[in-house]
């Protein structure tokens, strides 16, 4: 049998440019129709060589750079196709794959890899927990090893889509006599029909199933080989994620073509040209007021386009170094609720009372209701000025009087 | 503040930086306050010298673009002027002559050389008093006389007036809007000197006593100027942006250098929380102001004729001006004391900003714009 990936050895960017052109106008669907089976497009790219681009060829991807990563997704959306992107996507080969690359053992990446890369299999984080989410290194889910298993205990809350997900990359304390940072491990958990295990999807503020979830392990069991990296030495485990993480947030590294065309755009001009449309409904367009507010709606919207764009450039350059995809999760986060109250200001009372019985309505009420979300979520607004200012410009680090404390001496809860 | 210059682009951001550091530093700045022009003749030839006045005019008029995208070329001058609260008629001048060689006659072309080679200064009079900076906000009348137009009104807030030997007027006429070229002398025409809040920027008011000049002075068309003003307000935003960015910029890296280096309570005073996130926050508006600048100068290179320029030189200037200035103002506080003083530096800054804010319409004009541009 032939290998679609042979025709990529030592193949050149523009070559690849040209053939993978080529084969995205012949295979891939319209951008505006892309059908609804993204595990069947993903094969489809799989099997023709195309998914995986930057992954090793013994592990299921092209064996090419990143380069010609971004070249291909360059080629798909100048072509106004469709590749599978988002969610799980984005996170799953985005974020998990290159994490498992980094730090899985052998037969971890031999077994998992290509499933990934081919949408066999889709992966996500297990990292918060219902006491903290901030505080990732304060993990208390419990992983104890028993004999040749783990046996895990505990409970992750907020985790994106891991109800449609296969496996759950999980960090979970193993000793609780090292520091913090030091006694923790991360496993993968199989998340479907898992004894022991239980998952629910978090009800949304909205009354409506959210696609955040919790996860309550009772006595769950893990193959031993199925922990990534070390015993302890989970938190570079969950570094390499992070990083993974803003990478792909930023449209950088392995999660370049996968983020949604621009997430932090699609949601800011829904919300530009929300209000507008509401404005021109209720007859308010006029109001110099009003007006200034939803001009500067659009402007915040246009700003975090080219600000993705310089940010995307500048970590693809290598002229910005770290997490520079922070500086947009923390615009998005501090714009949302500016943007939802814009939206209370053009909606009126129309925004929050309806007449009839049903139960939900009022667009720009509900819109405002949800918008502190994106300010917490993937790391809150506070988070996210501590990154700035201490990875971004070097600025001293907060104080950790629990860094170097004994795990089990640490103050975690002051109860009165 | 683009991240891929061309090395041409690379090199004249050098030299640029380098004349201003040796040429035009803060201590000469400051001297300038006492200096009725603000700006020393010589000085303004020296920096014509390295390109700053020939960018926006064609080879064949003795000018050239660095890279095949003037406005961009101009605006790393505009961003090292910034960086340095630097005076000189840059906007105008460059302005001035752009709108010459697109729409002025041979014998107005003639006035380029001069300023290109800044032996002269010329002065774009649009705005008016307490009028909007909007080209449906003017009023001055220009009237038809046989072969000759007649100029009444006033005109305010104009860069450079009382050091310019020219001046590029915008005017009303029955058909619409109308430009003409003027020697300052000209009989009937009084220029009001006046001051900004701004250490070496000078603005001045004219005045149009039924000024008469002959039919030669319209630069195009009677009625016919409208797309030229709107190109000359993209031209002058966009540059405008660049340089109230290279400000911010500026202060933003002394003023963190400063935090780290200051102690209080024993620990340097970037070690509190309460200013890292503030200093974060300023981050964030500086980089997308740097992005919002960089696409506006862009979109009128492009000079697209799907509304692209005019909308995101808006967006741009109502993003930049309220960002900037916010960041300023907030290292003043960071500062303490010391940056309310006269001897500190960062006022130098916060008058340029302040003054920038104003010039070629405030944010909230532009959102206003913004919104007709939107149909809203």
């Amino acid at each position: 049998m032939t290998d679609a990936r042979d025709q990529a050895v030592d193949e050149d960017v523009e070559s690849f440019r040209i053939r993978a052109r080529a084969w995205i106008e012949a295979n891939l669907p319209d951008r505006d129709h892309p059908g609804d089976d993204d595990r069947a497009l993903q094969a489809l790219l799989f099997d023709s060589g195309f998914a995986g681009i930057a992954f090793p060829r013994e592990y299921g991807g092209a064996g090419l750079t990143l380069a010609h990563q971004k070249v291909f997704y360059d080629e798909v959306r100048a072509a106004h196709r469709w590749a599978p992107c988002g969610m799980p996507w984005q996170v799953s080969i985005g974020m998990m794959a290159p994490t498992i690359l980094d730090h899985g053992s052998e037969e971890l990446k031999r077994r998992h890899l290509p499933r990934m890369l081919r949408g066999e299999e889709t992966w996500m984080q297990l990292l918060s927990e219902p006491r903290g989410g901030s505080d990732l290194a304060g993990a208390t889910t419990r992983l104890t090893r028993d004999g040749d298993t783990y046996v895990l205990n505990g409970a992750k809350m907020w985790s994106s889509g891991a109800h449609t997900c296969d496996f759950g990359l999980c960090l979970a304390r193993t000793d609780w006599d090292a520091p913090k940072h030091r006694g923790l491990s991360m496993i993968a958990v199989p998340l479907h029909d898992t004894p022991g295990l239980v998952l629910e999807v978090i009800r949304a503020v909205d009354g409506n199933p959210g696609h955040f979830c919790q996860e309550f392990f009772d006595d769950v069991v893990v193959p031993v080989e199925n922990l990534v990296g070390e015993e302890n030495s989970g938190w570079a485990v969950a570094q390499s994620l992070l990083f993974h993480e803003r990478n792909a947030t930023g449209g950088a590294g392995y999660g370049y073509g996968l983020q949604n065309a621009r997430p932090t755009n699609r949601q800011a001009q829904r919300s530009a040209d929300g209000v507008i449309a509401t404005a021109k409904q209720r007859g308010v367009g006029g109001d110099p007021v009003l007006r200034q507010l939803m001009a500067e709606s659009y402007i915040e919207y246009t700003a975090s386009r080219f600000a993705n764009d310089r940010i995307a450039a500048g970590m693809r350059t290598g002229q910005f170094k770290g997490p520079w995809g922070s500086l947009l999760k923390l615009h998005l986060g501090a714009l949302s609720s500016r943007h939802a109250k814009i939206g209370l200001a053009v909606g009126g009372a129309d925004g929050v009372i309806w007449e009839g019985d049903a139960k939900v309505g009022g667009v720009a009420g509900e819109a405002w209701l949800s918008a502190r979300g994106i300010a917490i979520a993937g790391g809150t607004n506070e988070i996210q000025r501590n990154i700035v200012s201490e990875r971004l410009l070097g600025l001293p680090r907060e104080p950790s009087p629990d860094r170097d404390l004994p795990f089990s001496e640490v103050v975690r809860n002051q109860h009165r | 503040m683009k991240l891929e210059l061309t090395a041409d682009q690379e090199f004249f951001r050098e030299t640029t930086r380098k004349f201003l550091e040796s040429e035009s530093p803060l201590t000469a700045v400051r001297q300038r306050w006492d200096s009725p022009d603000g700006f020393d003749r010589g000085w303004w030839r020296a920096a014509a010298d390295l390109g700053w006045t020939s960018l926006l005019v064609p080879e064949q008029l003795g000018g050239g673009t660095l890279s095949g995208s003037p406005v961009a070329d101009a605006v790393i001058v505009a961003e090292e002027m910034g960086r340095m609260v630097a005076p000189g008629p840059f906007v105008p001048v460059n302005v001035v002559a752009s709108t010459l060689a697109t729409w002025g006659s041979a014998d107005q072309q003639a006035l380029i050389a001069g300023l290109v080679s800044g032996d002269e200064v010329a002065a774009w009079a649009f705005a008016e008093p307490g009028r909007s900076w909007d080209a449906d906000a003017v009023r001055l009348t220009l009237t038809v006389d046989g072969g000759d137009v007649v100029l009444a009104g006033r005109k305010a807030y104009v860069e450079a007036a009382a050091q310019a030997g020219h001046l590029l007027v915008t005017a009303r006429a029955d058909a619409g809007l109308t430009q003409v070229l003027l020697a300052t002398d000209t009989a009937g025409l009084t220029v009001v000197p006046g001051r900004s809040i701004d250490i070496v920027r000078r603005y001045g008011s004219v005045v149009f006593d039924d000024v008469r000049l002959p039919g030669s002075a319209l630069v195009g068309e009677v009625g016919g100027a409208e797309a030229a003003v709107e190109r000359q307000l993209q031209i002058a935003v966009a540059l405008q942006c660049a340089e109230t960015v290279g400000a911010a910029d500026r202060v933003f890296e002394t003023t963190v250098e400063y935090a780290q280096d200051r102690y209080a309570f024993g620990r340097p005073i970037a070690s509190f929380q309460a200013l890292k996130h503030r200093i974060a926050d300023m981050l964030q508006w500086l980089e997308f102001s740097k992005a919002l600048s960089d696409a506006a100068a862009a979109a009128v290179d492009a000079d697209a004729t799907d509304g692209e320029a005019a909308r995101l030189v808006s967006v741009a200037k109502a993003y930049i001006a309220d960002h900037c200035l916010d960041i300023i103002d907030d290292c003043v506080q960071l500062n303490g004391g010391i940056g309310v003083t006269w001897e500190h530096d960062i006022h130098l800054y916060s008058r340029r900003a302040a003054v920038n804010r104003a010039v070629w319409g405030s944010p909230e004009e532009h959102k206003e714009r913004v919104a007709a541009l939107l149909e809203i």
